[in-house]
């Protein structure tokens, strides 16, 4: 069986040491990268095939949100779980913005820490055995029923599973973040839902935050969906409230018309 | 030229009215951006001090919370794992380095909630100078593992025996501050060296001067303010609270002494120098 290979960016070496030993125990292989530079060098320019990154926020330097950034934008979509000292919601949506799949609060239980991981890369290996084609076990959602892999609306296909938008020949790939938001919206299609219950249902967030933290995820969504971001058709903000997801922007042919759902 | 000032004045007297609404108006458009300047640099200094504010919140946060966080992952790594006695030994190691920099951030916080109080009144007891500066020398050399050369001591012979007259433990703790801050903003290659000189008769002064990554000119005076870090990637690379020198500053101060900073600028090292005054 091979083992699953962990980076670990994190510049406090008790810690550093730490961890290797336990993930070291739980058979995964480590390598540590005490600055955001070292992380890239790994990850970007040596090409690296880690299965999970695990990322200290305050790094020395570059951050931890900088160097989720830089990774996301070059492509590299390893699942990266983000270790913060301030858990505070605001910290964690910036760690989500930033392209962190999963965030852990300091000092965290180890027992939790590997668990996580272990989420991560089930998830990963989900995802591996979808782009190779092979079948995968339908997700359950928190609703307890079975979610479509694909929808499909105004010409644009989001395919759930394999993280990734289509739009005629454009493929953008989905963070696990905006994929669980940009799924709730549309399972809310032509309602209002609120940032505060967007907090509370897509990401488990109850503490009292700026729930306008959302509003860059909206942002970067309304890139993904609208022919025209500054003019959203699909994605709208109402004042005050939140926001809606509307699949038929024209307002003239039935919901089932317009979004279709494929399982 | 004369008769230009003659038609002016002549204007003037004739339109007194309107040279009165025009002087009043000047008045108040002056008023108003006198006012917008004041308000914009309020303003800008608010914003600067939220920035400090924050920073220093993030850096506390993390300089509590990252020690916890080592020691209760070694805590929970040995009740729940077998480890070899040469481990459990280092992970002992480990938990007690972290615990000292537990208790340091966090009497560091407190020593600056003490120094914020400026009517608070000092100990005043008599203190050998060389002698506890021997004594924070010893505990850096200990803490960062230097030798004799990389942490060098010179006294010169009319400071030796020097008193000054105040709390002991305040000013260990600014000499410390002034070592530790050159041994962590130093390069690889730490060379430290501290002097105890005599400046006449009435003084005593300590310099700790290292060959570090140095001060820019303009934040020489800066960086004895509460929360202020110098920006930049060279800073950044180094944590800390912002809170060092503004202890040593006011230890210094309420002992009746001074402290200041020189540096020829980025990478060309600096020194501090703590001036106090003597006792017989």
């Amino acid at each position: 069986m091979t083992k699953n290979a962990v980076l670990i960016v994190e510049d406090e070496k008790h810690l550093a040491d730490g961890l290797r030993f336990n993930l070291e125990a739980e058979r995964f292989s480590v390598d540590i990268a005490v600055d955001a530079e070292t992380a890239e060098d790994l990850l970007l320019k040596q090409r690296k095939p880690y299965d999970v990154v695990v990322v200290d926020v305050m790094l020395p330097g570059k951050n931890g949100f900088s160097l989720a950034s830089t990774l996301r934008a070059a492509g590299q979509f390893v699942p990266i779980l983000m270790l913060t000292a301030r858990g505070e919601a605001q910290d964690v949506l910036r760690g989500f913005a930033a392209g962190a799949d999963d965030y852990l609060p300091k000092p965290f239980e180890l027992a939790v820490l590997i668990a996580r991981l272990k989420a991560l890369l089930r998830r990963r290996e989900w995802l591996r055995t979808v782009q190779a084609g092979g079948k995968t076990r339908q997700p359950i959602t928190a609703e307890g029923k079975d979610e479509p892999k694909l929808i499909e609306f105004d010409g644009k296909t989001i395919d759930f599973e394999a993280l990734e938008l289509r739009s005629g020949n454009h493929t953008v790939r989905l963070t696990v973040m905006e994929a669980d938001l940009l799924r709730y919206l549309i399972r809310h299609d032509g309602r209002i839902v609120s940032r505060r219950s967007i907090l509370e249902d897509v990401w488990g967030l109850r503490e009292d935050t700026d729930t306008r933290a959302i509003d860059n995820f909206i942002v970067r969504l309304r890139k993904y969906i609208e022919d025209e971001p500054s003019q959203p058709r699909h994605l709208v903000t109402v004042r005050g409230v939140g926001y809606k997801f509307i699949s038929n922007a024209k307002g003239q042919r039935g919901k089932s018309e317009e979004l279709r759902a494929k399982s | 030229m004369a008769l230009a000032i003659a038609l002016n004045v002549g204007w003037i007297i004739l339109n007194w009215r309107e040279v009165a609404l025009l002087v009043l108006g000047l008045i108040f458009f002056l008023a108003i951006i006198i006012g917008l300047v004041l308000n914009t640099t309020f303003l800008i200094r608010e914003i600067r001090r939220n920035e400090q504010h924050d920073a220093f919140i993030n850096a506390v946060t993390h300089e509590l919370k990252t020690p916890i966080a080592s020691i209760r992952l070694y805590l929970e790594t040995l009740k729940t794992r077998d480890v070899d006695e040469q481990q459990r030994t280092k992970f002992y190691d480990n938990m007690l380095a972290d615990s000292e920099r537990l208790l340091f951030t966090v009497e560091q916080v407190l020593r600056a909630g003490r120094a914020g109080h400026r009517r608070r009144k000092i100990a005043n007891s008599v203190i050998d100078v060389p002698e506890i500066v021997r004594e924070c020398l010893e505990l850096a050399r200990t803490r960062y593992g230097l030798d004799e050369n990389s942490l060098s001591y010179v006294e010169a012979p009319e400071a030796s025996g020097a008193k000054v007259s105040g709390d002991i433990d305040e000013l260990r703790a600014a000499f410390s501050n002034l070592l530790d801050n050159a041994v962590k903003y130093s390069d690889a290659q730490i060379s430290v060296s501290v002097e105890l000189a005599a400046i006449g008769e009435k003084r005593v002064a300590v310099r700790v001067a290292d060959k570090g990554i140095g001060i820019p000119n303009a934040q020489l005076k800066r960086i004895f303010k509460r929360f202020y870090r110098v920006p930049g990637m060279f800073m950044a690379r180094v944590k800390g609270t912002g809170l060092g020198l503004f202890i040593v500053r006011s230890v210094v101060e309420k002992h009746g002494g001074r402290v200041f900073a020189e540096s020829r600028g980025l990478g060309q090292g600096s020194t501090f120098t703590i001036q106090l005054p003597r006792v017989s």
